[in-house]
Order: structure tokens, then sequence, then C-alpha cells
């Protein structure tokens, strides 16, 4: 924390550009599991895959670490405390919710089991990747916000949305429309649109939160030291790209189309 | 007349009202513009609920300080001194943990009210073979109805447990979230609403437990009940998060985790299974929604859908969640033990950890309610073994109980009688367990009244005899006066044996061949004099209920006064004055010693700062 403090404003803080490297480990990561399911399609090297790539975003984009660093200080009315107190509310909340995202995925392999939905396959790389880059860049608005560049905040939060909305159009928009079946067509039609359903509702709370978020910040709301709604919304926006990272391969790469 | 608008609650309800037909109006709105018929009472319905209750929290209050950040607005965290507001307090949006305690201890007398009334009325319908006054949709309503509200209001109740006393056990001002705590207690109002208008919505047949295809078919009421069960769902995650967050990070100075009051590890191993668990009966419960409403196949299988995967969600959490109604209750007994006997806790370390064996174990036993249900076969004995496994840290528990009355200095005040009644009839609870858990004998007993027996010697002896041992425990804290003993001891000595010919004559005619959830039986089965038995002693249990209620009512108006410490006990709330100042403890609490040395001379749990 000393370190980062003392960094100059100019130039690229070393934190952004591990935020860079995790993104290009992560999208280099998609295009591999991509190209495994074209060519071998094995589950579990998918499901490798995913793990891979959801410690990644948990690690490196969630900071999980932050956790159990939580201030020692004994002034339990100080901003310090209450942020650590914060933290593991918002972890508690995400592993609750993490639980309905499981039940959907457990339910997913109970009724399909090594068969998949028949979707676009072109589309689901590209929402994926839409996702991926909007995490890139809520990252870098939390970055840039602990080192008090509040106008990189601003802005990095107005791309995050705008990809977010695009992955809302495309996943309802242009996916939900062109299904070759409907909600109530048969097990996959009823597993694809509650996962893509409770996923893009969640999106959609983000989007909002963000949107709060970046209003607040164009009040000034929010500092260097005191960013609390800045790091909560991109964490739950990290959460929801770290859900998408294992429903992507369950819904559109693992399994062989029925017949 | 004002000052009753001002009130939350009436303003919460009269938004709910508001909300119900703007959801009602929304989808007969979307449907008139999509050219579809414009009025279909299921989705309308549905929405309508849904709307209802997000406008309840809206008006109620709960909503406020979330709305002022959003709109970048301030607000303090300094607590409201409400006291000027007295017993209005109770009725709005309050942030102290105190006043949410009581008012979900209130909404859980309420709910045990309404469902017990619902089991006496068909429980007198059971008195003779045939059918009385009631039709068998109605039965089937009341049956269903009666679990269901049981079990919201137990979790309510424990809610109502944790939120009182948690923070003053373990030296807290308050949660960690105050303002989640309101909402968590807020949104179970308008659950119950949701959940009790299925009796006027059609009712529903299926039991609690919803079982597709049936509940798929089953009448209109079927989504208010899925509705309001997933609502109130996020009352008791909302809650677990609280108080782990709570416990994690508000301790006293000290208050090392084996310096923990024994309720609190309680406390934790319950969180631990509400906060995730629970969120598959919800989503479970929103499957069946869906394919009610849109269609969805999960549960179809001409769709493809499986049936068992519905059972496979339903109790991952719904197994689970008997240790949560369990596991306060049996805290509760190893935290009131040690006052009455004048002993320490025997074996503390051990009653601790056995608390989240008990909690982590239960994640993994759901699969023994499947055993008939044609799950796959080679998952019977595995279930099988690690449901038996759970005997063992329930009788660490009863070893250290029993270990600790030993050689004590007993005393026999009422909350001590209802410590005494639970260990007893959690005993015969946990000695009737074994048999439904071994695969065997359960495809026997499965669907018998035995299981019914079984599970009610369960939770009266796990739930409601602790409940109410801390209610009368607690009371002088949380009022300043205390409660009738003699109508106190009445009320255990009706209840107590009430409950017992209840349960074993549950048990005695499922051997016979009583099955459960059916209105009507064989006058040859010859257990006609079982049911009367039955239904006389659930009135038994009822009379001591009003004889509590009346006890209640008695106390406020012209209680004795009690307003030092009571029961001699050495946990930090009992250190200063009752009732409960508003901001709990006037200087930090510093545990200097072990929780449970009874009858050591010279030992202290707690000081407060500044004191030697």
């Amino acid at each position: 924390m000393v370190e980062s403090k003392s960094i100059s404003k100019t130039g690229t803080p070393p934190t952004l550009r591990l935020g860079f490297l995790v993104f290009v480990v992560l999208a280099v990561l998609t295009a591999v599991e991509f190209a495994f399911a074209l060519y071998f399609n094995i589950w579990f090297l998918l499901a490798l895959m995913a793990i891979l790539k959801g410690g990644l975003v948990m690690y490196y984009y969630m900071h999980i670490y932050k956790l159990f660093e939580a201030e020692k200080d004994e002034n339990r009315e100080s901003f310090a405390y209450k942020l650590a107190t914060n933290r593991l509310g918002l972890w508690f909340f995400m592993l609750s919710d993490g639980f309905i995202f499981g039940g959907l995925f457990i339910s997913r392999f109970n009724l399909l089991g090594l068969t998949r939905p028949d979707v676009n396959q072109l589309l689901g790389v590209t929402v994926t990747s839409v996702l991926l880059v909007s995490s890139f860049f809520a990252n870098r608005a939390e970055v840039s916000m602990e080192h008090g560049n509040r106008n990189q905040a601003i802005a990095s939060l107005v791309v995050t949305i705008t990809l977010g909305v695009l992955f809302l159009v495309g996943v309802l928009g242009v996916e939900w429309r062109i299904a070759p079946f409907g909600p109530g067509d048969g097990v996959q039609g009823a597993i694809f649109y509650s996962m893509t359903g409770f996923h893009a509702f969640h999106v959609l709370t983000g989007v909002i939160f963000l949107s709060i978020v970046i209003r607040n910040l164009v009040r000034g709301r929010y500092s260097a030291e005191k960013h609390w709604g800045v790091e909560a919304a991109v964490v739950y926006w990290h959460f929801i790209d770290f859900v998408w990272i294992f429903f992507y391969p369950a819904l559109y790469l693992i399994g062989t189309l029925p017949h | 007349m004002r000052k009753f608008f001002s009130l939350g609650l009436v303003r919460g309800l009269i938004w709910q009202v508001i909300g119900t037909a703007f959801g009602i109006g929304l989808v007969t709105g979307v449907r008139a513009l999509m050219r579809l018929p414009a009025w279909k009472a299921e989705p309308a319905v549905v929405v309508g609920a849904l709307f209802g209750a997000l406008f309840f929290l809206y008006g109620v209050g709960v909503l406020d300080d979330w709305l002022k950040w959003a709109n970048g607005e301030e607000t303090s965290d300094e607590e409201v001194d409400e006291t000027g507001l007295g017993r209005r307090r109770y009725f709005g949006a309050s942030q102290d943990h105190k006043v949410i305690g009581i008012q979900y201890l209130t909404l859980a007398l309420i709910l045990f009210t309404v469902g017990g009334t619902f089991a006496l009325i068909f429980r007198t319908e059971l008195v003779k073979p045939g059918m009385q006054f009631l039709t068998p949709l109605e039965y089937n309503t009341l049956m269903s109805l009666h679990g269901i509200v049981m079990i919201v209001g137990i979790l309510i109740g424990i809610s109502a447990f944790m939120n009182y006393t948690v923070p003053l056990l373990i030296g807290a001002r308050d949660m960690a979230f105050p303002r989640l705590n309101a909402f968590s207690f807020w949104i179970a109002v308008p659950a119950g609403i949701i959940l009790l208008s299925s009796l006027f919505l059609g009712g529903f047949d299926t039991g609690w437990t919803g079982y597709p295809p049936l509940s798929v078919r089953a009448p209109l009421g079927m989504q208010m009940f899925f509705l309001g069960v997933s609502l109130s769902s996020f009352s008791s995650i909302l809650s677990a998060l609280n108080i782990l967050a709570t416990v994690i990070r508000l301790r006293a100075k000290g208050m090392t985790p084996f310096r923990l009051p024994i309720f609190v590890w309680a406390a934790i191993a319950t969180s631990i299974i509400s906060l995730t668990a629970t969120q598959l009966i919800g989503l479970a419960f929103q499957m069946v929604m869906l394919e009610r409403l849109l269609g969805m196949g999960f549960f179809d299988p001409v769709k493809g859908g499986n049936p068992v995967l519905f059972e496979h969600l339903f109790w991952f959490y719904s197994h689970p969640a008997v240790y949560v109604f369990v596991l306060p209750g049996l805290g509760v007994i190893s935290e009131l033990l040690p006052v009455f006997v004048r002993k320490p806790l025997y074996g503390y370390k051990w009653v601790a950890m056995s608390s989240l064996g008990i909690a982590l174990t239960g994640f993994l036993v759901w699969g023994h309610h499947m055993f008939a249900s044609g799950m796959a076969e080679y998952l019977r004995e595995p279930f099988m073994y690690s449901t038996l496994l759970v005997a063992v840290p329930t009788g660490v528990k009863f070893f250290s109980w029993v270990a600790t009355i030993w050689k004590g200095k007993i005393s026999f005040p009422t909350p001590m009688l209802f410590v005494l009644g639970g260990i007893v009839v959690f005993l015969l609870g946990g000695l009737s367990g074994p048999p439904n858990a071994t695969v065997s004998t359960d495809l026997l007993l499965n669907n018998t009244y035995y299981i019914v027996g079984h599970f009610h010697d369960t939770l009266f002896g796990g739930y409601v005899f602790p409940f109410f041992a801390s209610i009368y425990y607690w009371w002088p804290k949380m009022t300043g006066k205390r409660l009738n003993e003699k109508l106190g001891k009445l009320h255990f000595w009706l209840m107590g044996p009430g409950m017992l010919i209840l349960t074993l004559a549950m048990m005695r005619v499922g051997l016979l061949g009583m099955r459960r959830r059916v209105a009507d039986y064989d006058p040859a089965l010859g257990f006609q004099s079982y049911h009367i038995a039955m239904t006389l002693s659930g009135y038994l249990v009822a009379l001591s209920i009003l004889i509590f209620f009346i006890n209640v009512f008695l106390t406020m108006k012209r209680g004795e006064v009690a307003l030092g410490n009571v029961w001699g006990s050495r946990s930090p709330e009992w250190q200063v004055a009752s009732p409960m100042p508003v901001h709990n403890y006037d200087k930090p609490v510093v545990v200097v010693g072990e929780p449970y040395d009874y009858g050591l001379p010279g030992s202290r749990y707690v000081k407060f700062e500044g004191e030697d």
C-alpha cells in the first residue's frame, strides 16, 4: 500500500499494467479454450481452463487476498475497519449468490449431460469477449481510483457499462431471438434460458450499480482513500464475469449437439 | 390518525396494495400490447405479489438510506436514539438489533399461532375416519400450510434468537450491517402475507415439499407458496450474512474463538448453512414457478426433464435446514445449563466443534430423504452412512450436557425446566432417527406417521423447548420484568406431556400403517383411539401456549420488576441493568476469563474497560 501511494501520477502505475497483463492472459486462455472446444472437446480440459481463468479473476481482479489482510486497527469506528467489514459482507453475499449459479450449473449437467444446446458459436465467443474486456476496464477504473485519477476512472466505467449493455443486447436481444428453440421447447430451452436469464439479471443489476457509482463519481463523492462504492461495484462486476467464465463453456463448448 | 399512518408497517402495507395492483396492471397491459388475451390470472398475480413485496419494502422505509446513497447523499452512521418513540418504534424500520430481535420474535409467535391453528383444524378432522367438515383440498392446503408456516416461523424465530443475543453476547454495539438487518426483517413480513394469501387463491395440495409434477398442476395458491418461501429465504440468508460478519469483526477485546459464549458457536454453524444452502430451495422453487409460467420443462419428463433433480436441489437445503432449526436450540441448551447447575460447561471445545461438525456433515446427507424416490441405487449407502455419522457430534453434545449436570447444584426455574425438557424430547427425536436413516427400515417407514412423529420430536426438543427457555431466560433483559414462574411452570407441564403423547402416538400409528399427508384412514386399521389421543394432546399443547400468552399479557400489565442479574449469569449482557440501554454497553467489554467457570471463586468472564 505504501508503495502504491508514493507512485507519481504520471506514467503507467504498475498495478494498471498488472491488470492489463492479467487481461492478456485471460484473453489467450479464452482463445485456447475455444480452440480446444473446436478440436478436442474433452470436458475436463475445458473445466480446467475455466477454473484457471476463474482463479485469475478472483485473485487479481476481485483481489480476494484483501480479505485476509483485514485491518488490525483497534478503532472500530475508523474507515479502514469498516471497509474491511464491508469487504467481508460483499464476499459473503457473492458466496451465497454463487450457490444459485452453482445450482443452475449442476442442473445443466444433470439434465443435458454431455450434450449442449444448439446455439450460435460466433455470438457466444463474441459476448464472452465483450464481458472480458468490460472486466478489464472495470479493473482499470478501480486502480485509477486508487491512484486518485478520477477522470480515468469515470472514462473506464463508461466503457465498462457500454460493454455490459452490449453483452445484454447480444444475449437477450440477439441470442434469445435467433435460438432455434423457445424457453418451453424441451429441456435444453429451459436450461439455456434460465442460465442466461439469471446471469443477465445480474448483469443488469451490475449496470445499474455502476451507473449509480459513475453519477456519484462525477459529483466527487469518492477519493483515492475512500471509494468503497467504486470497489464494491467493480468487484461485483468481476463476480458476474467470474460466473460467465463457467457458464460459457457449460452452455456453448462442453459436449456435443443433441441428435 | 396521522400518527397511525406514520407507522412504517401501515405505510408498508398500503404500498404493498399499490404495488400488487401495479404489477397486475403491468402484466395485463403488456399482454394487451402483445395482442394476447389480456387477462391471465397466474402471471398477473405472481408479478403483482412480487411488486407488492418490493413496494412494501419501500413503504416501510428500509430502502431510504440506500436510495439516499444512490442519490449521492450522506447518511449518518450514528444510531438514532428512538427511546422517545416508545412502543411505536417496534412498528417501523428501526436499525437497533434489539428492536429488530423483538420484531422477529413477535412475527415468529404470530406465525406459530397461525400455523398451530391450522394443525388444530385438521387434527380435529382426523378424530373420525371419513371426511367431517373439510374437503380433501382444504385438508391438504391446511396440512401444507401448517408445515411451511411453522418452518418460516422457526426460521424467523431463529433470527430473533440470534439478532437479540449475539451482539450482546460478544459485547458489540450492534450488528455489522444494521440497515441490512432491518431489511432482512421487513422482507419477511410481505413474504408471510404472500405465503398466507395462498389460502385464498385456491390453496395447494403438495405438502410443504412442493414436489413436481404435482406442484406443476396444483392451483394458483402453489405460486404464492413458492414466491412467499423464496422471498422469506432472503430474510434468512441476509440475516446469516450479518451474523457471520458481526461475529468475525465485532467481538469484544480478548474474546478469542474459544472464549466465545457457546451459543455464538451454534449461531456461526447455523449461519454457514443458511448463508449458502438456502439459495438452492429458492432456486428449486423458482424453477417450478418458471415451469408453470413459461412452460420450461426442468422437471417435466415429457420434455426431457427430471423430477428427481427437484428433490436433490430441494433437500440440499431442506435437510441442512433441520440443523438450522435445531443448532441454535442446542446452543441455548449448552448456554443455559451451566447457569442453572452452577458448574462449567463440560468439554467446551468439543461442544463448539460439534456444532460445526453437525453443520458441515449436514451438507452431505440430503439423499436420505430420497431412498424411495428412484434416485440411483448406489447413492443409498453413502447417504446412509453420512447420515448415521451425524449422531457422533450430536452424541458429543448429549455427553457434555449429562456431564455438566452431573453433581451440579441444580435449581429448577422455568427456563431450566424447558432446557431439561428439550434434552429429553430431543433424545427421543434423535433415537427415533437412525431407523429412518437406515435404508432397509426406511423403505418401510417412508411416508408414514412414524416420520411425522420423529420430526416433531426433533423440532420440539431441538427448537420449541429451547425457544421458550430462551424467552423465559432473556425476557427480563428485554423488558425489565420477569415472566410469572407459576404460569411458566404450568406452561411447561402442559406442553411437555402433551407433546410427548402426541409424538409417541404419531410413531405408533405410523408403525400400524397410517400414511402421512392423507386426510382419511380406514377404521378397520384400528387406530382411531390413537387419533383421538393425538387430537386431545394437540389441544393440550395449544392450551399451554395460550397460558404463555396470558403470562406475557399479565407480566406486561403488572409483572415482577427484575432489573439485575436474575439468574446469576456470567455473560456480559447480565452485568448491566435491564432492560438493555440503547447502545448496549456504555464502556467496551473486555474478556478476562473463561466463559463458564461457574463455581470457581474469584473468577470473572468479563469486565468493563476502566474497571479493575
